[in-house]
């Protein structure tokens, strides 16, 4: 057998086709109950490659909880090209941005979602002609001559000056990360990995690529978004799922659902991965109340930057080490520590750096946030994660806070300058301030905004909020949009976002906090 | 929609859907006071996280289970309460 090195990582369709050729007849992809197998998903994936030519560039994906997105996103890497997933509930002018900053110039349109309606060629994804045929022969060599720095994915996160920021993933990243969360994971052929995060996200691929590449099962379903945790669970147990992957927002809520119903998950499940925020200590007192002992529980820590999770731990079940932590106390839950591949240093004001294979290319001409983003240090290329954390002497890091304003929304990134830089486009608005606020237990998004002299305001926020949902996608948009004579500013004459929430907040109706995270 | 019966299988009967009750719900959930029968959830600062609560509380109390999108078609107190009657 040869010895894997991080170096030569192989590429991901060459681990995915070794993983088909092994068991063709396993089910690959399980949706709505319909099976997938490896050998059926292999040669889709090979026709599409063949259909979309060698090196077709970025190719837009429409991204939908469906084995549609998986074989595109499979046959643009088959081909050499780059996956940029855009989801088609996005408003148009979004997309539209979207796959302009991105360089797409091509698109796959899907039985599921035929109208991205982005002016690009679009290849037809069909589930009905028959491949080649060859798919075990020739499939096997795709994947093989890829170029490891050549452009994997595109994928946006939150930029300040309104307009998304795409980031570049290579091959090599992508390959590296997966292969360490196989092994993290712990990932066999008997797995059942859930498709639960939204495509546009990374998360979505570490719930996908380490199950394809392991010859385990990914499930869709659509009881997994239907907001009713009583159909969630059933769902779970029908579909004997053993690895779930949900936003700690999310396990905040079905650990409040168990809790209350004095219930616990199904046994089939085996591991239980969270991430994209702090996860609540009395969540975890919680958890460990419940009949969860043989759940691995584990935290994860990771940027879009730097390919899917780059720092993990377990935080209950069978694998944390004696003695367990007592959640009880309000101990706070450390992110993890550095995976296998992560090469980690921690630098001025306690900031996390991140070298190694995993860290992405840059932002897609924006060379000047790439160069403030990814720096050079003893001689080896980081990204800056923005993040200050402490660090045990065993390697365990602890989230002590952000070095700028960026906050989570629901798991996801969000600059509030890109949220005010949109408000500010509106004619009626003279200054605005967007920041975090905790309201009934989660982060949400809130705007104060300031008219301009003899703007009307009757329902401005009300029209704001329109305004918003035909540009930007839901996260961007704020919980609540409140209309004030003034904002609070610094002594150097900015806008003090915090002060401005506080000023206002104290007077609102609910009772939110500043979000101090 | 489809109708589930949790409480009642729980041995719990439930409660007769009203529209101060779903407001009572909202209330709670949402941790805001200034709620009314036509109040809309997403209006009140409600999101799908959020709304995720109403909807166990729904199936908890009415012994009826809903999902997002009933909860999307219906996001006031009042539509949500005749939504729930509905199903019964």
């Amino acid at each position: 057998m040869q010895c894997e090195t991080l170096e030569n990582t192989p590429d991901l369709v060459q681990a995915f086709t070794e993983a088909a050729l092994r068991d063709p007849e396993r089910a690959a992809l399980v949706h709505e109950g319909r099976v997938v197998t490896y050998g059926r998903l292999a040669e889709l994936v090979h026709t599409l490659a063949e259909r979309l030519g060698p090196r077709p560039g970025a190719v837009a994906v429409p991204a939908t909880h469906s084995p549609d997105t998986v074989v595109a996103m499979l046959g643009v890497l088959a081909a050499g090209g780059t996956y940029c997933p855009v989801d088609p509930a996005f408003p148009p002018a979004r997309r539209q941005e979207m796959v302009s900053a991105a360089g797409c110039r091509a698109a796959v349109a899907t039985d599921v979602a035929p109208e991205l309606e982005l002016g690009l060629p679009a290849t037809h994804l069909s589930w009905e002609e028959e491949g080649g045929g060859g798919a075990a022969g020739d499939g096997f060599r795709l994947g093989r001559d890829q170029d490891p720095e050549a452009a994997a994915y595109i994928l946006f996160t939150s930029g300040s000056t309104g307009r998304p920021k795409p980031v570049v993933t290579p091959r090599r990243a992508i390959a590296a990360s997966v292969r360490s969360l196989r092994g993290f994971f712990a990932l066999t052929e008997e797995d059942r990995v859930l498709q639960f995060a939204s495509l546009n996200w990374d998360t979505s691929l570490e719930e996908i690529l380490p199950a394809l590449t392991t010859g385990a099962t990914l499930v869709f379903d659509r009881d997994a978004h239907s907001g009713s945790f009583p159909r969630f669970l059933r769902m779970v147990e029908r579909e004997r799922v053993s690895v779930l992957d949900l936003p700690t927002a999310f396990w905040h809520e079905l650990v409040l659902h168990l809790t209350e119903e004095a219930a616990s998950l199904p046994d089939c499940v085996r591991l239980m991965v969270i991430g994209g925020e702090a996860v609540s200590p009395a969540r975890l007192a919680d958890w460990s109340r419940l009949d969860t002992g043989r759940i691995r529980l584990v935290n994860t820590y990771g940027c879009t930057e730097t390919t899917l999770i780059t720092h993990a731990v377990d935080l209950h079940g069978p694998s944390v080490p004696v003695p367990a932590w007592d959640w009880s106390e309000g101990t706070r839950a450390p992110i993890g520590r550095a995976l296998p591949h992560v090469v980690e240093l921690i630098g001025e004001d306690d900031e996390l750096l991140i070298g190694g294979p995993a860290v992405a290319l840059g932002y897609l001409g924006m060379p000047q946030a790439t160069e403030k983003a990814y720096v050079v240090v003893d001689g080896e290329r980081r990204f800056r994660t923005g993040d200050r954390v402490s660090r045990t002497p065993d390697g365990l890091l602890t989230h002590e806070g952000r070095l700028n304003d960026e906050i989570k929304i629901r798991g996801i990134r969000v600059d509030p300058a890109e949220v005010e830089a949109h408000l500010a486009g509106h004619p009626a608005v003279n200054t605005v301030a967007v920041t975090g606020a905790t309201a009934a237990g989660r982060t949400t998004l809130v705007a104060y905004v300031v008219p301009r002299p003899h703007a009307g305001t009757r329902e401005l926020d009300a029209d704001l909020r329109t305004y918003l949902r035909e540009r930007v996608p839901a996260h961007l948009v704020p919980s609540r949009i409140t209309v004030v004579p003034q904002l609070v500013l610094t002594t150097s004459g900015k806008v003090d976002r915090k002060a401005s929430h506080q000023r206002y907040a104290t007077v609102n109706r609910s009772k939110e906090t500043v979000d101090e995270r | 929609m489809s109708v589930d019966t949790t409480a009642a299988a729980a041995g719990r009967s439930p409660a007769p859907a009203d529209t101060e009750g779903v407001v009572a719900m909202f209330r709670r959930v949402l941790e805001v006071d200034e709620v009314s029968a036509d109040s809309d959830f997403f209006l009140l600062g409600g999101d799908s996280l959020v709304a995720t609560r109403v909807l166990s509380a729904v199936a908890r109390t009415y012994g009826v289970e809903l999902t997002f999108a009933d909860f999307l078609d219906a996001p006031t107190p009042k539509r949500l309460a005749a939504k729930i009657a509905a199903a019964r």
